[in-house]
């Protein structure tokens, strides 16, 4: 019996390599959430469009992805068929949880999604357009609660960002973080706070049903078919995109990060994926190469100069 | 078309021998996932979700309805026979439930909380259908100091589940609540007691909890007894069903159970584990057979488990009236529904009546076949017990880890796991109950954040905590909860507390 | 469970194990107030900050850490039974060789190796005939819940040799 056990230990170990030519996506949070479902699309597509034979997801969750890419960094260095999905909220997550590992120590590869801030009121509210909004928070920025997900994320920057370009100090905002989209709604439903901010989608329906409005998005133009300005529009030079990735091992020579690169752009360019994104009400904004490596070193400078004023990250 | 003709239509679709047949399986799947210790719900829905895809949408819904409910149920099983509650809201059920299971009573457990929860399941279904726009209307009134104000309530009435002794029950509750405080303070993004450590960043998950001190912790003290525990237990004395009076004892409970639920359920921050707290607590003030709780009274299985279901149907109020997803398992849900064209939100009643209505015909028939397939197979389910402890346990054991590693695969987590079972194990040895410990994790968190959240958006004016009717009335109900036992315990006059519950009902 | 009152068996005795705990319970306290001391208490508009509710909760487990010493020393803590720890060491075995070995073994061999230890436990200590069947148990789960079901169950040598 134990050399049996023995026989198949080796014999695994031997098998091992056979298989080396599926990719394996980490999923750097729980089963569910936004990043699981980006992984788990990518898994079904690859499959059908026979990119890879046999994708495995893995989930690593805990402390906004930066425990999954600490262990991703780490444990599949070199490994060219190893992705790990991310997004924007990283960026904010490495900084305020003084994460030692980074994005730069990964090999970002595109970017395949995202969404746009929107700042809406109920529609009970006295604030007619972002104007009003922007005109009351200068007067007494305690007054105006916004309620947005969770300290230091997307929604919070975005607010840090809005109070410093109209010239109040992002230390004095009275942001109100809640853990879920659906609590932070209901707060906005119930007008028991000033404002709100979260992607789009969470609203869209309200919006259309009237019992929110929508005052702003944060996008660089008019999203269209939806009615509203641009934050700006209204004379705020701010624009945020909370958007998703996909990045392999760190350490790949050029050829292998070629060699996935022209994986995904054959994901993304492929029928079913956009498909997928049109069932999920997911937006494409793909984005790779060197305009991808830009945009990120971008976001990650702006970030951490906000975070800093709010008082998140020393 | 009104709403009974559509409901009518709905029945009728999910009525054909097909789409029993999807819900008969989604059932059978919901339970098999949902029984095993540390899978609740949320992951028995996200795991078996894609396998709805294959069907076509009447088909795929109703088993989508059945795989909830299925799993909803089969976390109560495993609670009563073995006191191994894998997920927050059936750690009431067991308190009462394996006491039962362990005098043989453990058919009647089971058959209460089967039909307490087709009962709750019906009754809010229905209320799902037919009040759902006024419900959430109630639910929107529920701002930042009402909940601080029903979490107070909660943690009064939580006392109820403290044992025999204050000091001990507190003890528990207070490392349960030191418990929460580890990880990232949601509100102002600062980490708490992490002292570094990145995998402590998110705090103490709650399954993980409380599979380590339930199973685990339970486990440990079973094998420490070594030779002089029974053998096996007595699966079955008396009858394995519901005698007369376990009948009479059950349909108040019930009905209480589902009507403080079901709102419950409906709040956005509400949760089902405070609508099992609750039940308990009120069924325990009721009862006029005091002296059974804590030894396996029907009423504290029955009430419970009623209010679990019935704030499971709740949560979708908010989600189809709404799109509000207020849990993880409404959230995966959601994820669902879209993949059927189902859009939740405040127009879907108006644009999409077919398939609500399906959905909710859907829910009705999954309860039904919840039923049908769960009251034979009590007596399947009490065999469970006569497993030689041996390889009974080693099966808990490796079922429970399994719900861990599914979920994290991490060494740290498994490490954890190891960890609250010791002091699950410790705390059995000492006398200490473990429910307490469990209710800190889950209450404290949401007390603190809604109290800072309410002084925030008033600027630091603490008066807005009694400012609006529903939360003055909440606490006036928690202090009277609070005062009242204690003047009257203090002038000896007990009897005349229980004669005045005796006659309320 | 009897209750230490019997005059004839507790003469005021204090109850060592319940001191224990009264120390652990003001460890935690004092742990607490070390932690929370070094945040800033900034506190936004509100005037619970995130250090307020810990400090509480600290102070409440010192005043239950003294209350508990006060009922050790009058002996009010329950009579304990005796606890056989044999069994308790194999179960925690069981569940070191499995966090330990999860990564390098797999699921089924460390799950496997749970299932054995905890069989010991409870008193079946055939190993030669417990492991492998624990092993093979293990992976069958493994098999359902990591090919149908799509749950991330760790792989190892011996579920890469079928998958």
């Amino acid at each position: 019996m134990k050399q049996f056990f023995l026989a198949s230990i080796l014999a695994g170990a031997i098998a091992l390599p056979a298989f080396a030519a599926d990719y394996k996506i980490i999923a750097p949070a729980n089963p569910g959430g936004g990043w699981d479902q980006t992984a788990r699309t990518l898994q079904t597509v690859m499959q059908s469009e026979g990119i890879s034979g046999n994708v495995q997801v893995v989930n690593v969750p805990g402390a906004g992805g930066t425990i999954g890419l600490a262990q991703f960094a780490s444990q599949d260095k070199g490994n060219p068929n190893a992705l790990i999905v991310g997004g924007y909220v990283m960026v904010g997550a490495i900084l305020t949880n003084k994460s030692p590992v980074t994005l730069k120590d990964v090999t970002p590869i595109a970017r395949l999604t995202g969404e746009y801030e929107a700042i809406v009121v109920p529609a009970s509210s006295p604030f007619q357009t972002f104007g009003d909004l922007v005109e009351a928070l200068k007067k007494d920025p305690g007054a105006v609660s916004w309620a947005g997900g969770s300290a230091g994320g997307t929604d919070h920057i975005t607010v840090g960002l809005i109070a410093k370009e109209a010239g109040v100090d992002p230390k004095k905002i009275n942001y109100i973080a809640y853990s879920g989209g659906g609590e932070a709604l209901a707060a906005i439903l119930g007008a028991q706070v000033s404002a709100g901010i979260s992607g789009y989608g969470e609203f869209e329906s309200q919006v259309k049903a009237g019992t929110l409005r929508l005052l702003a998005v944060s996008s660089e133009e008019r999203i269209e078919g939806v009615d509203a300005p641009t934050i700006k529009e209204s004379g705020l030079d701010v624009v945020v995109e909370n958007w998703r990735m996909v990045a392999a091992a760190p350490g790949l020579t050029d050829e292998q990060k070629a060699a996935v690169s022209a994986d995904v752009e054959k994901l993304v360019k492929s029928a079913a994926w956009q498909e997928q994104l049109k069932t999920k009400g997911w937006q494409d904004t793909y984005l790779s190469g060197a305009a991808f490596d830009e945009q990120l070193a971008k976001d990650v400078s702006a970030t951490e100069g906000i975070l800093k004023e709010i008082g998140l990250v020393e | 078309m009104n709403t009974f003709e559509f409901l009518l239509q709905g029945l009728l679709i999910a009525a054909q021998p097909m789409n029993l047949l999807y819900a008969l399986i989604g059932v059978t799947l919901g339970t098999a996932v949902g029984v095993l210790p540390g899978i609740g719900p949320a992951l028995t829905v996200a795991l078996l979700l894609p396998v709805t895809y294959q069907l076509d949408p009447a088909g795929s819904l109703i088993m989508f309805a059945g795989i909830y409910y299925g799993g909803m149920y089969g976390g109560s099983t495993t609670s009563i026979l073995l006191n191994t509650p894998g997920e927050s809201a059936s750690i009431v059920t067991a308190l009462e439930g394996n006491k039962m299971a362990r005098a043989g009573r453990g058919g009647p457990a089971l058959a209460t909380a089967a039909i307490g929860s087709f009962v709750a399941g019906l009754i809010a279904t229905l209320g799902l259908a037919f009040i759902a726009p006024y419900i959430v209307k109630m639910a929107l009134i529920f701002g930042p100091r009402e909940y601080f104000a029903l979490m107070v309530l909660a943690f009064v009435t939580v006392s109820s589940a403290f044992g025999d002794s204050t000091l001990r029950g507190l003890t528990s509750l207070f490392v349960g609540l030191a418990l929460a405080m580890i990880g990232i303070d949601q509100l102002s993004g600062q980490a708490r007691l992490s002292f570094g450590i990145p995998d402590l960043l998110d705090g103490i998950e709650v399954t993980t909890l409380a599979v380590a001190m339930f199973a685990i912790g339970e486990s440990l003290y079973i094998a420490a007894q070594g030779d002089r525990g029974p053998d096996k237990i007595e699966a079955v004395r008396g009858s394995v069903w519901m005698s007369a009076t376990d009948w009479a004892r059950s349909w108040k409970p019930w009905l209480r159970g589902t009507a403080i639920g079901f709102p419950i359920g409906a709040m956005p921050a509400g949760g089902a584990e405070i609508g099992t707290f609750l039940s308990y607590a009120a069924e325990k003030r009721l009862t006029k057979h005091p002296e059974e709780f804590g030894n396996g009274a029907i009423e504290g299985v029955a009430g419970p488990e009623a209010a679990n279901n019935a704030s499971a149907a709740g949560t979708l109020v908010p989600l189809l009236t709404l799109g509000l997803p207020t849990t993880a398992t409404a959230a995966i849900m959601l994820a669902g529904f879209q993949q059927y064209g189902l859009q939740p939100g405040p127009l879907l009643f108006a644009t999409n009546p077919q398939l609500v209505w399906g959905l909710i015909a859907s829910l009705l028939i999954a309860n039904l076949m919840l039923l049908v397939l769960n009251l034979p197979l009590i007596g399947l389910w009490v065999k469970l017990l006569s497993i030689p402890k041996p390889w009974l346990y080693a099966g808990i054991m490796l079922f429970a880890t399994l719900g861990t590693i599914g979920a994290n695969p991490s060494v740290f987590e498994l490490g954890m796991l190891l960890a609250f079972g010791l002091l699950g194990y410790a705390m059995r040895v000492f006398g200490y109950p473990i429910a307490p410990v469990v209710v800190g994790l889950i209450l404290g968190p949401l007390a603190e954040q809604q109290l800072r959240r309410a002084l925030s958006i008033s600027q630091g004016d603490l008066t807005t905590l009694v400012a609006s009717p529903v939360a003055l009335v909440l606490l006036l109900i928690a202090a009277a909860a609070l005062i009242v036992p204690l003047i009257l315990r203090a002038r000896g006059r007990g009897q005349v507390l229980s004669q005045l519950a005796a006659s309320e009902d | 469970m009897t209750n230490g009152t019997k005059p004839a068996d507790v003469k005021r005795r204090p109850d060592w194990a319940a001191l224990v705990i009264a120390a652990v319970l003001a460890v935690i306290a004092g742990v607490m107030f070390w932690d929370v001391s070094r945040l800033s208490g900034a506190a936004g508009y509100s005037q619970v900050g995130p250090t307020t509710v810990p400090y509480a909760i600290a102070v409440c487990l010192l005043g239950l850490a003294v209350w508990t010493v006060f009922e050790a020393w009058r002996g009010d803590f329950p009579e304990r039974e005796h606890q056989q720890l044999g069994p308790v060491f194999w179960i925690v075995a069981g569940l070191a060789a499995q966090m330990l070995l999860l990564k390098v073994a797999g699921f089924s061999i460390a799950t496997g190796l749970l299932f054995a230890f905890t069989a010991a436990g409870f008193g079946q200590r055939k190993l030669w005939k417990t492991i492998p069947f624990g092993i093979v148990f293990a992976f069958a789960v493994w098999v359902v819940f990591s090919k149908l079901l799509q749950l991330s169950l760790p792989a190892g040598p011996l579920e890469h040799l079928f998958f």
